[in-house]
């Protein structure tokens, strides 16, 4: 007998590890047209897995202090060993996780399995990319170099244009007047602590939804039909699916090493991509450099702020927008899933795409 | 068995090495540069020589400081006479105290004592207090 079955023998007498095994792996079935974008959560999990490693790495010769913080990371990147290579993986890997988040909402809501009784699932993914934006502005302070330091600045300023209460919110967010070490403390403890702690409690709330609904069919192909689905609670079975494992683990750990391959070819190949010159010098409160502009995938929301007269106007199209989609779910209530019978949808869908890449192109380029 | 359940259990076997070594290369690849980030960095010519001023080591005083990354003292015993010794206790680590009325060190934690020149007077030090090279440059005490 081997180590390995007597392990689980003896773990299977105390626990019934075999049964539940079976439950959860084998006996778990998945919709047979099930396709590689619903392994993006996987990719999501695995990069956010990579990202926690590699910043309690990081953590070690950090120093959350105005005066160190700058010198703290330039000593990583120069000083210790591979800590060049963990700085770059923490900093391509967060933009990894926002492209593969932006994937994920894409390809839910382009197979419209947001929908009833999903709403849940995707109200919690929304906030979870929500969670992850939140990460990286967090993130991106702590270097406190001239770009953390500015793009910080003009992220918490455009919070000004509530009325009323907006100046109050911007000294708030920074806890003080201007972004300064009151900033980088509190910065520091959500991205550290506080954040962390709220994904994992999320992304538990998350994929107990999943589990609990079971995957959604792919609404593809001919034997598709719409569900109508009643008052009362029903896993969705797929007894003629696939086992999750090891049938779809396996595409699911292909996916993520895809992901790893991308992440190891920027990090190795094109590190820069994502550390731009400014990020080289060490903040300077009185200096701003020219052209400062936020990360990528805040692009969108910097642009719309200058495109409207009113600040205050561009910061509520921007609040309606992501209301919106985080509320479409009770909006868009049809059973009906294929996109080919969806036009107003996908069309919606469509020029909502080319519309923020087209906004983000113009704010990078303006 | 029959040849082609011989032939799928020869291909499973191969590939549950193949997989294996895959995953230890791929541990391997990951945890060598984690040990190196967080192995205990080489001292690189800093503290390797010490100068302290004259000035700050009169007769029959301690004067404490920094020597390659632990903590030494300086001594003047004797007119002239300088003694530098690592000040950490070879008993269980801690940092030795001097006694001026005395003349020697003594261990705030076990009640180790030391000579001037680091020797065990008494207690339970196993050994002597490691001594450093102490030279007198101009005005200054070169340790190291």
């Amino acid at each position: 007998m081997n180590l390995q079955k007597r392990a689980i023998d003896w773990l299977d007498s105390r626990l019934g590890v075999r049964e539940l095994l079976q439950a959860q792996l084998g006996g778990y079935r998945l919709p047979k047209n099930i396709n590689s974008w619903y392994a993006l959560g996987a990719v999501i999990m695995a990069l956010f897995g990579l990202q926690f490693v590699t910043g309690i790495l990081l953590l070690i010769y950090y120093v959350p202090d105005t005066e160190k913080a700058f010198a703290s990371v330039t000593m990583i990147m120069n000083e210790v060993p591979f800590g060049w290579l963990f700085r770059y993986l923490h900093v391509v890997c967060s933009n990894l996780i926002i492209v593969a988040l932006l994937l994920h909402m894409l390809s839910v809501l382009f197979m419209g399995s947001y929908k009833r009784p999903r709403e849940l699932t995707w109200l919690s993914g929304f906030t979870l990319l929500n969670m992850g934006l939140v990460f990286c502005l967090t993130g991106y302070l702590l270097p406190w170099s001239q770009l953390s330091f500015w793009a910080t600045t003009v992220a918490t300023d455009a919070a000004g244009a509530v009325p009323v209460v907006g100046d109050y919110l911007v000294a708030f967010m920074r806890g003080g007047p201007t972004v300064g070490a009151a900033t980088l403390g509190r910065f520091f403890a959500l991205h550290v602590l506080v954040l962390p702690l709220a994904l994992l409690g999320l992304v538990g709330f998350h994929l107990f939804c999943v589990r609990r609904n079971g995957i959604s069919q792919a609404p593809f192909g001919k034997d598709y039909r719409p569900v109508t689905h009643q008052d009362t609670f029903a896993h969705e079975e797929h007894p003629d699916g696939i086992p999750f494992y090891p049938n779809y683990t396996s595409k699911e750990i292909a996916v993520i090493f895809f992901a790893l391959a991308i992440l190891a070819g920027i990090t190795f190949f094109a590190p820069w991509l994502f550390i731009p010159l400014d990020a080289l010098e060490p903040a300077d409160p009185f200096s701003t450099p020219e052209h400062i502009k936020p990360e990528w995938y805040f692009l969108w929301a910097y642009q719309t702020l200058k495109i409207f007269p009113s600040k205050f106007f561009g910061l509520a199209v921007q609040g309606a927008a992501m209301t919106f989609l985080a509320l479409l779910p009770f909006v868009d209530r049809g059973p009906e899933r294929r996109p080919g019978r969806r036009p107003l949808f996908v069309t919606c869908y469509l020029l909502g795409l080319f519309l923020f890449i087209g906004i983000s192109l113009w704010g990078h380029y303006s | 068995m029959s040849d082609s359940s011989e032939t799928q259990a020869e291909r499973r076997t191969f590939l549950g090495i193949l997989l294996g070594g895959f995953s230890v290369a791929l541990v391997a690849a990951f945890g060598w540069p984690v040990f190196r980030f967080l192995a205990p960095r080489e001292q690189t010519g800093q503290d390797q020589q010490v100068r302290v001023p004259r000035e700050q080591v009169p007769v029959g005083t301690a004067h404490f400081f920094s020597y390659q990354g632990r903590p030494a003292v300086l001594l003047q015993p004797a007119v002239g006479e300088f003694v530098a010794l690592s000040a950490v206790c070879t008993h269980l680590g801690c940092i030795v105290k001097w006694d001026a009325a005395k003349g020697e060190f003594l261990c705030p934690c076990h009640g180790g004592q030391f000579s001037t020149a680091g020797q065990v007077l008494g207690g339970p030090p196993p050994k002597a207090l490691e001594p450093y090279p102490v030279a007198v440059v101009d005005q200054e005490l070169l340790i190291g």
